[in-house]
């Protein structure tokens, strides 16, 4: 509308010759003129003040079980009913089929309607694993390549419209079979990677469907066999850290084949499992919330007995041995801009929250990174959560300019990451609360050095050292070095970290191009190898360095995660040696073998990991805020009396 | 018009006071939008550096006692990151605090200074909430301000300004205060006349000679041209603004455009202009122009369509007067007035616009602009500052309450029934 | 005046078709593939993406069935929304046009109605006060206001009515992002909590804005209005100003008042996507805004032929309506 000026300029067309008479003013008084006309205006605002005092006076946090039901009350159940309200700092996930997520959003959305044969342990740090839809842990041959798994007995699926009769049958070796199998049809599949070269007989399965009319996911694979409805066996390819890791990733969740066959492309929107919760269609409101209902039928599981030291001033253990959920009904709504999530919270409209960058100030004192007295009158508790995070600028090894493994190239990508000065980055844009540390391995896992320092890193800010590098690269003071191409994405605050970027590497008078692009273009330019220097994180999908150092694995070239095209024969043999081992002080000592090699050669600059803080409100009890994991919705339990 | 219409709209003109004091303030924007970018007396590098402490307040206003503390501790753990390196010497004079340098090299003596004040830190970190504090207690307030004060001084004496540097121009730039990244706000401010007069200019001036270009032929030559012309006017009209204006953007982003056009020309386009396409104001250009040449044509050729008629028109055409003679010398003065109209509303409308487009991360894409600016600024608000947003705010108000004064004024002498 | 009718609405299908066109060409400027590829895609899998996209399929030099352009075209003249949305798997750009437009009629109605009912209101008042102090006063605070960018509007009104004013009394009555369906409660609750707690400060955001504007035309309308010698006669027959103004010069300037509020149709469904945005409401504008940045090209594609067409047929009727009045362009 504000263009429609220039537009609408038709009144020339309206306006009619008018003669020459004059207007005469008359006088009158203003009062008169005032009130009349101006009646329907004051009428309006009114109305309109009436509307907001009385709007003013109702209570804000309805539930949405009242707004279901049209607002009737359903008398005792919609006041006891335990809701607990979240938000997600998004606009939603796309869709909740495990096959087609990726995204954080999508697992924790997945994550309470479907299951995965393991989990983490809730609360045990560092992060282990425990059976979920298994009896016990998978047994393992002696070779390490065939694990044997139990399942559960007495584990039924939802029950949903897609069953004869609308009840949800039990699960059996059969459908786990089924889901994993389905990983492998790529025209749906964005997952194929977890399992590919891993169990034996996927890339066979995956390419000989690849062009077929329609995946046969009856079709046998080598490395699956069932013994019996609840018994079956995985042979690997070799043995693979990784593989039980992957097994609670929620993209391996265990579905029903009659509600993908039931549903077809829709399956995504209504997804049917064994979790604790359900959803129905109805119950998600695109763009704005999704809102999860108990399952009356869920299979026995407890709150686990297992906790740190920690936890016990929190009061995590006492909820041990009672069984899960406890929550009726969890509403998440979708936020994906940062302050009205944050002033909503502020508000009383949600039980927990993250605190953006920018509101740290209100929540914390930024001195001290405790919580301001304000928040801790209203009993608010704050954690902070470390993530496994690895932000970094990366190097494209191929490119002419920047990358090489001579000695005069990796001068120059050294006196680069000389000039860059993460610890004003975290400063200014992230209250000083992010761990800068050095290695592709974050903080928490082996691997992680001491203190985040290692003698071999490059890590700025060192601008003398920087320029002398840069001179010795060929380069003295910047000349002759081409404008770099610099690739970022379009997000929150990148432009401005852009120009500080900028701002570091014109001290030893080296200048860039920026290329600010959306996400999937960023991608694009990466994938094809196009982009020389650009600005990438990492989030690691399992707490094992592996994941991290896989980036730099040669055959992980573009477009697979391996951004930078580094290739280091030496680096990849020992890849391939820890890819198999079991976790041990000598698989630790070869991780960190590699990190150093890696450092040496600087193809990225880096790093950082974020660190998030969440706010949790009183009445939210059981929570102990995580993010390598999202499975959490069922031991949450509501106090309405502690608010 | 005769010469003498001309003379007693100039008289009016120059009678309208308003009018006048707007077009000196239009004026003094071009002449600094001019010096910026003909000289290099100011350049975006400049605006760019860190010039002092973050989100500073203008006008030399004191910040809370948090902050100051905050921000009087950053510049000692600067030092003391550098004294704890390999190589504390050459680590040292990388320390800055906005423009100011290290005064010393000296390890020693600098530690001793950080030994001095560590005392007086510790202390002040024993309370809790400085700010609620300063104001509950007189008596801890003057206690907490004079050690801040005293911090605040030795700080001032480890640092001094950078060569080159004056204390007037220091001043100068913290004169609206800081922004986020420590930048001098008034500089940007300045410096984002400079884009707006730019792609005002541009997206005015072709936007309003191309449209008129189109829409005299047009409205002149009627038939199969006018046909024409009204399908693309149309099809360009029908689409919403900013659908067009985002997707021509998102056209552009990406660099397949430079690419193509670098192939089409033999890199000759990446050589005049010396870096990739979409990192200038062409984009901005092209897509502005693009929305707004509709205007200028649709008035234009409803003007052509009635003076077509007027008899001196034909006269000229019964005398055998070559068509584009007639279209030069008669047609055109005769909507010169609607022509400057337009260029001062499509001016104001692609200053406006370019906000819009800054705050989707698709407009100027290198430098500040009051978009830019506005858009940072968004979460400062919050926090309560206001001087990124509120100076980006009056720098465009009074351009553009400029143009928009003038162009009534002009309206108002030129069109004798024109109601302003 | 039927023939009259036909002749612009024919006139208008060639450029209905070049909007399509125009649309469809800028977006394949850019490969929109790997928005939608997962982490380690092979070429093989991107190649099978694009087929399933359609993207393979030649542009204009086709059959109508199987060119993309030739395909599209056939869609939308046969309102065809089933096409699947690339970035909401699982629904087609029906179900998403469907869920979006409620939420941007809801701000755009009543933004419409209020703006010219207020604007309106304050140009009869500076028309008829015409060079006295109030009409100047009420010209400079339009003109100051269409000086502020709509941007600024917004983040002071959103710190306003999320913070200032809850600080201040202590209710909080404004929302500064969701929506509330009515579908999911009363017609009642929706009209006198929902809307006004969700969409109300956007709405006088809007009208803030477009009052200078607006209020700067109807005031130039109105005056023109007040010269005509039927203004004077009526004065000199002694009707009141109150008569005069409501009376008879409003109802004349009805003409042009109405013409803007139709042109102003198509902006209604856009339903100014910055106020969506920024509200988090989910409309039109924001949908489609989202869209393109997701590269989603059936959603773009289709929601821009139905502002287009919206907005045609809303100069369709803008024209019917002068045809109307001025019998001149009707046979011209």
């Amino acid at each position: 509308m504000f263009v429609s000026d220039l537009l609408e300029s038709k009144k020339d067309c309206c306006l009619v010759e008018s003669d020459s008479a004059t207007v005469e003013r008359h006088s009158l008084s203003g009062w008169e003129l005032f009130l009349m006309p101006l009646r329907l205006t004051w009428t309006a605002i009114a109305l309109a003040a009436a509307v907001l005092v009385t709007s003013g006076c109702i209570d804000d946090s309805r539930t949405a079980s009242q707004r279901s039901t049209g607002g009737k009350k359903d008398g005792a159940a919609a006041t006891s009913e335990k809701l607990a309200r979240f938000p997600m700092a998004s606009d939603g996930p796309k869709s909740l089929d495990p096959v087609r997520g990726s995204t954080v959003y999508e697992n924790r959305c997945a994550s309470p309607v479907l299951e995965t044969l393991l989990q983490y342990k809730y609360l045990i740090r560092p992060f282990k694993l425990e059976p979920l839809l298994l009896e016990d842990m998978p047994t393992v041959s002696n070779d390490g390549v065939t694990y044997t798994f139990h399942l559960k007995k007495g584990v039924y699926f939802h029950d949903d419209p897609c069953f004869p009769d609308g009840k949800g049958r039990e699960m059996v070796a059969a459908d786990v079979l089924y889901s994993w199998k389905r990983m492998a049809d790529e025209s749906k599949s964005k997952v194929a990677w977890l399992f590919e070269d891993t169990i034996l007989g996927f890339n066979q399965y995956r390419d000989s469907q690849r062009h077929a009319e329609t995946f046969d996911l009856d079709a046998d694979m080598q490395g699956l066999k069932i013994v019996n409805d609840h018994e079956f066996t995985v042979t690997l390819a070799q043995p693979t850290s990784r593989f039980l890791w992957t097994l609670a990733m929620f993209q391996t969740s265990v579905i029903p084949r009659e509600a993908v066959d039931g549903y077809g492309s829709r399956f995504g929107l209504h997804p049917v499992g064994t979790g604790p919760f359900t959803l129905k269609e109805q119950d998600w409101r695109k763009g704005q919330s999704i809102t999860f209902r108990r399952n009356p039928n869920y299979h026995e599981c407890f709150y686990p007995e297992e906790h740190m030291p920690e936890d016990i001033p929190e009061g995590f253990q006492k909820a041990a041995g009672q069984q899960l959920p406890f929550l009726d009904a969890v509403e998440i709504t979708f936020e994906p801009k940062s302050e009205p999530m944050w002033l909503n919270f502020k508000n009383g409209k949600y039980d927990f929250t993250t605190v953006p960058a920018d509101n740290f100030d209100e929540a914390f004192n930024r001195r001290t990174k405790k919580l301001r007295p304000e928040m801790k009158a209203e009993r608010i508790r704050g954690y902070p959560v470390p993530l496994l995070d690895f932000m970094f600028k990366g190097f494209n090894m191929e490119d002419p300019v920047l990358g090489g493994y001579t000695e005069k190239k990796k001068k120059l990508r050294q006196a680069l990451c000389l000039a860059m000065d993460w610890d004003e980055v975290n400063d200014v844009f992230y209250n000083g609360i992010n761990i800068v540390y050095d290695g592709p391995i974050p903080p928490g896992l082996k691997g992680h050095p001491e203190s985040g320092q290692v003698d071999v890193s490059y890590r700025g800010l060192n601008l003398e050292q920087a320029k002398k590098l840069l001179a010795e690269a060929g380069y003295p003071n910047g000349e002759g070095l081409p404008f770099l191409e610099y690739y970022t994405g379009r997000v929150a605050n990148s432009q401005e970290q852009t120009e500080m970027l900028q701002q570091h590497l014109s001290r030893i008078n080296v200048q860039l191009h920026v290329h600010l692009l959306d996400f999937s273009t960023l991608i694009q330019a990466v994938d094809n190898k196009k982009a020389q220097f650009f600005s990438f994180a990492w989030g690691s999908d399992y707490p094992d360095a592996e994941n991290n150092l896989a980036l730099f694995y040669g055959p992980n070239e573009a477009p697979k995660p391996n951004h930078f095209n580094y290739k280091n024969s030496e680096y990849d043999k020992l890849y391939q040696q820890i890819f198999s081992m079991q976790p041990s002080d000598e698989r630790t000592a070869v991780m960190e073998t590699m990190r150093d090699i890696v450092l040496e050669d600087c193809p990225y600059g880096g790093s950082m990991a974020r660190t998030r803080f969440y706010l949790v409100r009183p009445r939210l009890k059981n929570f102990k805020p995580i993010e390598t994991f999202e499975n959490w919705f069922k031991y949450i339990d509501i106090d309405p009396a502690a608010e | 018009m005769t010469d003498e219409t001309h003379s007693r709209s100039l008289q009016k003109f120059l009678r309208h006071r308003p009018a006048l004091l707007s077009l000196s303030i239009i004026l003094l924007y071009g002449a600094t939008a001019a010096v910026l970018i003909f000289s290099s007396v100011m350049t975006m590098e400049h605006t760019l550096e860190p010039v002092a402490a973050f989100n500073l307040p203008g006008f030399s206003r004191q910040c809370m006692p948090e902050k100051r503390l905050r921000d009087v501790e950053r510049s000692f753990r600067r030092i003391e990151v550098a004294l704890r390196r390999r190589n504390p010497i050459e680590q040292l004079k990388s320390v800055t605090a906005g423009s100011l340098v290290l005064a010393s090299h000296d390890p020693a003596y600098l530690q001793s200074r950080l030994d001095q004040v560590d005392g007086i830190i510790d202390r002040l970190y024993g309370y809790e909430d400085l700010d609620q504090i300063v104001q509950d207690s007189a008596q801890d307030a003057s206690a907490i301000l004079d050690q801040l004060n005293e911090l605040e001084s030795v700080a001032t004496e480890l640092f001094t300004l950078a060569e080159g540097r004056t204390e007037a121009g220091r001043r100068f730039r913290l004169l609206l205060g800081t922004d986020k990244q420590g930048r001098s706000i008034l500089l940007r401010a300045i410096w984002s006349v400079r884009v707006a007069i730019l792609v005002g200019f541009v997206t005015g001036m072709v936007s309003v000679v191309f449209g008129t270009a189109l829409g005299l032929v047009a409205g002149y030559f009627g038939g199969w041209i006018d046909h024409a012309v009204n399908w693309l006017y149309s099809t360009f009209a029908s689409i919403p603004n900013i659908v067009l204006l985002i997707v021509l953007s998102f056209a552009f982003d990406g660099g397949e455009f430079d690419d193509l056009l670098n192939r089409w020309t033999g890199n000759f386009a990446r050589k005049i202009i010396g870096v990739p396409v979409q990192e200038t104001l062409i984009p901005v250009f092209i897509a502005f122009c693009a929305t707004y040449w509709i205007g200028p044509c649709r008035v234009i050729r409803g003007e052509a369509l009635k003076l077509r008629e007027l008899e001196y028109v034909q006269a000229a055409q019964v005398l055998g007067y070559g068509r584009i003679r007639i279209l030069l010398r008669h047609m055109l003065p005769n909507v010169a007035h609607l022509m400057l109209i337009n260029f001062s509303l499509l001016f104001i409308g692609a200053i406006k616009s370019e906000v819009i487009l800054s705050y989707l991360g698709l407009g100027v894409k290198k430098g500040p602009s009051w978009g830019i600016m506005i858009k940072q600024s968004g979460q400062e608000v919050i926090n309560g500052f206001y001087w990124q947003i509120g100076a980006a705010t009056v720098f465009m108000l009074v351009l553009v309450l400029a143009f928009n004064i003038l162009s009534d004024a002009v309206q108002d002498i030129l069109d004798p029934r024109h109601v302003g | 005046m039927w023939t009259y009718f036909l002749r612009r609405l024919l006139y208008n299908v060639p450029v209905f078709i070049g909007i399509l066109l125009l649309v469809m060409v800028a977006l394949r400027v850019r490969d929109p593939v790997y928005a939608y590829l997962g982490k380690n895609a092979s070429a093989d899998t991107i190649e099978a993406k694009r087929e399933e996209f359609g993207l393979t399929r030649p542009f204009i030099l086709a059959t109508p069935m199987e060119s993309q352009f030739g395909s599209f075209v056939v869609q939308v003249f046969t309102l065809d929304f089933s096409d699947d949305s690339w970035d909401h798997p699982g629904e087609t750009v029906g179900d998403i046009l469907g869920r979006c437009i409620g939420p941007s009629l809801a701000l755009s109605i009543p933004a419409l109605v209020l703006t010219t009912v207020i604007s309106v209101i304050i140009s009869v008042v500076a028309a008829s006060f015409r060079g006295r102090l109030i009409d100047q006063s009420l010209v400079i605070a339009a003109v100051i206001g269409m000086s502020v960018s709509f941007l600024v509007y917004i983040i002071f009104g959103q710190y306003w009515g999320a913070y200032l004013l809850p600080e201040i009394t202590g209710y909080k009555p404004f929302a500064i992002n969701g929506y509330t369906h009515p579908s999911e409660t009363t017609w009642w609750e929706y009209i006198t909590y929902h809307w006004p707690h969700h969409c109300l400060l956007p709405v006088l955001i809007s009208v803030i804005v477009a009052m200078g504007y607006d209020t700067r035309f109807y005031r130039a309308v109105m005056v023109e209005e007040s010269g005509r010698d039927y203004i004077t006669t009526a004065r000199a027959k002694g009707a009141s100003q109150i008569q005069v103004m409501f009376g008879h010069m409003l109802k004349n300037a009805m003409i042009p008042i109405i013409t803007r509020v139709v042109i102003t149709i198509p902006f209604l469904i856009m339903g100014s996507f910055l106020l969506e945005t920024y509200f988090t409401i989910p409309g039109m504008g924001r949908q489609l805004i989202l869209a393109v940045e997701h590269a989603d090209f059936p959603v773009v594609q289709a929601f821009t032929a139905v502002l287009a067409a919206i907005y045609i047929l809303a100069n369709l009727l803008t024209d019917v309506l002068y045809a109307l009045v001025d019998p001149r362009v009707r046979l011209s």
